[in-house]
């Protein structure tokens, strides 16, 4: 078998939970207005509904005869999980994003947008202060001045 | 007509207007040339800032990122073999090798004059083809229109996805966050989940920003220490004899760039691949074989894709759909700056129109200026790491998701959207689909609802009018045919008939 034949690690639990989505949307779908009138409000949602469960069920049977990556156990497969979508990289820098929200209101765009910059910068170039420093500071200037002076726009 | 000639020559004598579509060609080749920013991420990060602007501006700009975008993609696919955009995936193909003959200078010249030929061609199409498809739509039944974008959402899901089952499931998740809010006819709530924030709906730029900006910047990281290699650039200005001998191949291919961008929902990628695969059966003898560094490799998906542009822009000023997800983006911005896109744009705004066909042949002259130029420091840009990139990225998607309603709940939702979206593209499914579901799933639920309407909640006589009026079966064809080609049963029948 072939590697892009094979499925990527928790690609067929990802599927799943498409599909259960898909029941959700049409179970709120059905909530709108039923099966009331082929005009009425949820009609249309209940069609799209519909469409999604079908197309994820096709994805679904498509992938039966395709195989995962060898693994052994829950653990191995939660490594491959993690390595394969969710590489250190993307997690930290992900959390740091979150972070970055959580502190715009507190601290104020500048200042959170600056330590949000900076230590980003600096972990995913590994070190690197000074030049991480020196961009960051160019970086915030730029963007405040383009969006703020120029664009005047609302920042957070 | 002075009318018309005035309202072309807008950008061309306004000083603020002339400068905004040079800074946005020149901002788009650059967006459009680092790998990690497409396009569509720029305008759609873009797009929020400029609501507040005069619609002119907010076009121009636009306009000029949409050329310098899509031609800048072709920069970096021959320097460092990695395209910059989709649509200029089938560029590295001989690109590169052209590169690593030595060629550099001369590879980029020749896309770019190809590119600017190709945008011509494509805003002459547009210029002479969308005033007549305006007036024809008029007789468009809303069925026709329901019909037009669900054939669109199938061929962006055939076309760009791994299967068309992913397509049509993006598609149609895509319609569903397009319906959230208030039902604009009755009132009542759908998908709010009881939630009267969500009453509003969501907006679509939101989406688009975590769908496009923050999905693509996060699957970055997984590159976040590919090297980029150093390249020697030399000559760039091609000859005439050059550029004459390729005339004959970049008007074909101009020609299918235009067809494909014009159909709803495809765009430059897939123009690009349509051209080149031309382009390697039509020549016969290339000087060196396609793959290998052929010229021929590099103008066919250069001139198709710029010229797609244009084509993209029929659909969008014509029937209000848009070509591509860009033209998804601009139909929502002049939604936003009051205007109606579709068959009445051209005659309620007619400024509009010409005002966009003189800004785009505007676009594709500072396209050929700023491409010719410039090419040393550039080399130098693209080299920029990935680790400054992105998390610059990530402020851009926030401030642009912020200035919207200046709302945090809409910045959280974009993140949302961005991790959904990651996940959705590790695992094979394509955000064009997504995006392209959020702009036509309204307007499919209104035609539909007011086809069904028409003939008075009847089934069998909406089934029946989908058949009976000519332009209904042409386009019911079209969507079963396309449904059909995408089955075990086009297998089943190509192997008989051999």
């Amino acid at each position: 078998m072939s590697q892009e034949k094979l499925l990527k690690p928790g690609e067929r639990t990802f599927n799943l939970l498409l599909l259960v989505l898909s029941a959700g949307v049409l179970y709120e779908a059905y909530q709108i207005s039923g099966f009331d009138l082929l005009n009425a409000p949820g009609a249309f949602p209940l069609i799209l509904g519909m469409i999604m469960i079908i197309a994820m069920l096709v994805i679904l049977a498509e992938q039966r005869h395709r195989s995962g990556t060898a693994t052994s156990g829950v653990g191995n497969a939660a490594k491959q999980f993690i390595q394969c979508c969710c590489p250190r990289e993307m997690t930290v820098f992900t959390a740091m994003a979150i972070i970055y929200l959580a502190l715009l209101h507190p601290l104020g765009f500048l200042p959170a947008t600056i330590l949000f910059l900076f230590l980003s910068q600096l972990y995913l170039r590994s070190g690197k202060m000074m030049a991480s420093g020196i961009i960051t500071i160019i970086t915030t200037i730029v963007i405040y001045a383009l969006f703020k002076i120029i664009f005047q726009v609302y920042l957070p | 007509m002075p009318e018309t000639v005035s309202y072309f020559l807008m950008a061309w004598t306004d000083p603020s207007l002339l400068l905004l579509t040079a800074a946005g060609t020149l901002a788009g080749i650059y967006v459009g040339a680092l790998p990690g920013l497409s396009v569509t991420m720029a305008t759609s990060i873009l797009i929020s800032f400029t609501f507040a602007w005069d619609i002119n501006q907010a076009l121009a700009l636009i306009v000029g990122i949409y050329c310098g975008g899509v031609y800048g993609g072709s920069r970096t696919a021959i320097l460092l073999n990695i395209p910059g955009a989709p649509s200029a995936v089938a560029t590295s193909f001989d690109g590169y090798p052209l590169a690593q003959r030595g060629e550099v200078g001369q590879a980029i010249g020749l896309s770019t004059v190809m590119s600017v030929i190709g945008g011509l061609i494509g805003v002459l199409v547009l210029a002479s083809v969308a005033p007549f498809l305006a007036e024809m739509s008029l007789q468009f039944a809303p069925r026709d229109y329901f019909l037009i974008a669900g054939l669109g959402l199938l061929l962006v899901g055939s076309l760009s996805a791994q299967s068309l089952a992913r397509g049509i499931f993006a598609a149609a998740l895509g319609g569903v966050i397009g319906l959230i809010g208030l039902d604009p006819v009755t009132a009542e709530p759908r998908f709010t989940l009881g939630f009267t924030n969500l009453m509003g709906g969501i907006h679509y730029v939101v989406v688009m920003i975590g769908m496009f900006g923050v999905a693509e910047a996060l699957f970055q990281l997984h590159q976040l220490n590919a090297e980029t290699v150093r390249q020697k650039v030399d000559r760039i200005v091609p000859s005439l004899n050059l550029v004459l001998k390729f005339l004959p191949l970049s008007i074909r291919t101009s020609i299918i760039g235009v067809i494909v961008g014009a159909l709803p929902g495809t765009g430059g990628d897939i123009a690009s691949l349509f051209a080149y695969d031309h382009a390697k059966r039509s020549v016969k003898n290339p000087a060196q074989p396609f793959g290998k560094g052929a010229y021929e490799g590099l103008v066919a998906p250069e001139t198709a894709n710029n010229a797609a542009v244009g084509g993209a822009y029929v659909p969008m000023l014509t029937l209000g759909m848009p070509g591509d997800a860009v033209t998804a983006i601009i139909i929502g911005a002049l939604v936003i700056h009051g205007l109606n896109p579709g068959p009445m744009l051209m005659i309620q705004t007619p400024h509009i129109f010409w005002f966009t066909v003189g800004n785009l042949v505007l676009a594709n002259l500072f396209l050929l200026i700023f491409g010719l130029t410039g090419i040393r420091i550039f080399a130098r840009i693209v080299e920029l790491p990935r680790a400054i990139l992105i998390p610059t990225i990530m402020v851009l998607c926030v401030v642009g998701t912020y200035s919207l309603n200046s709302s945090m709940t809409e910045v959280y939702w974009m993140l949302g959207f961005g991790l959904v979206g990651y996940f959705m593209k590790i695992y094979g499914f394509q955000m064009g689909p997504v995006i392209l579901g959020v702009i036509l799933g309204p307007l499919m639920d209104k035609s539909y609802r007011q086809a069904m309407s028409s003939v008075g909640n009847d089934g069998t006589a909406f089934l029946l009018d989908l058949v009976t009026n000519p332009l209904s079966l042409i386009l019911t064809s079209a969507v079963i045919l396309l449904l059909l080609s995408n089955t075990p049963l086009r297998r089943v029948l190509s192997r008989r008939s051999r």
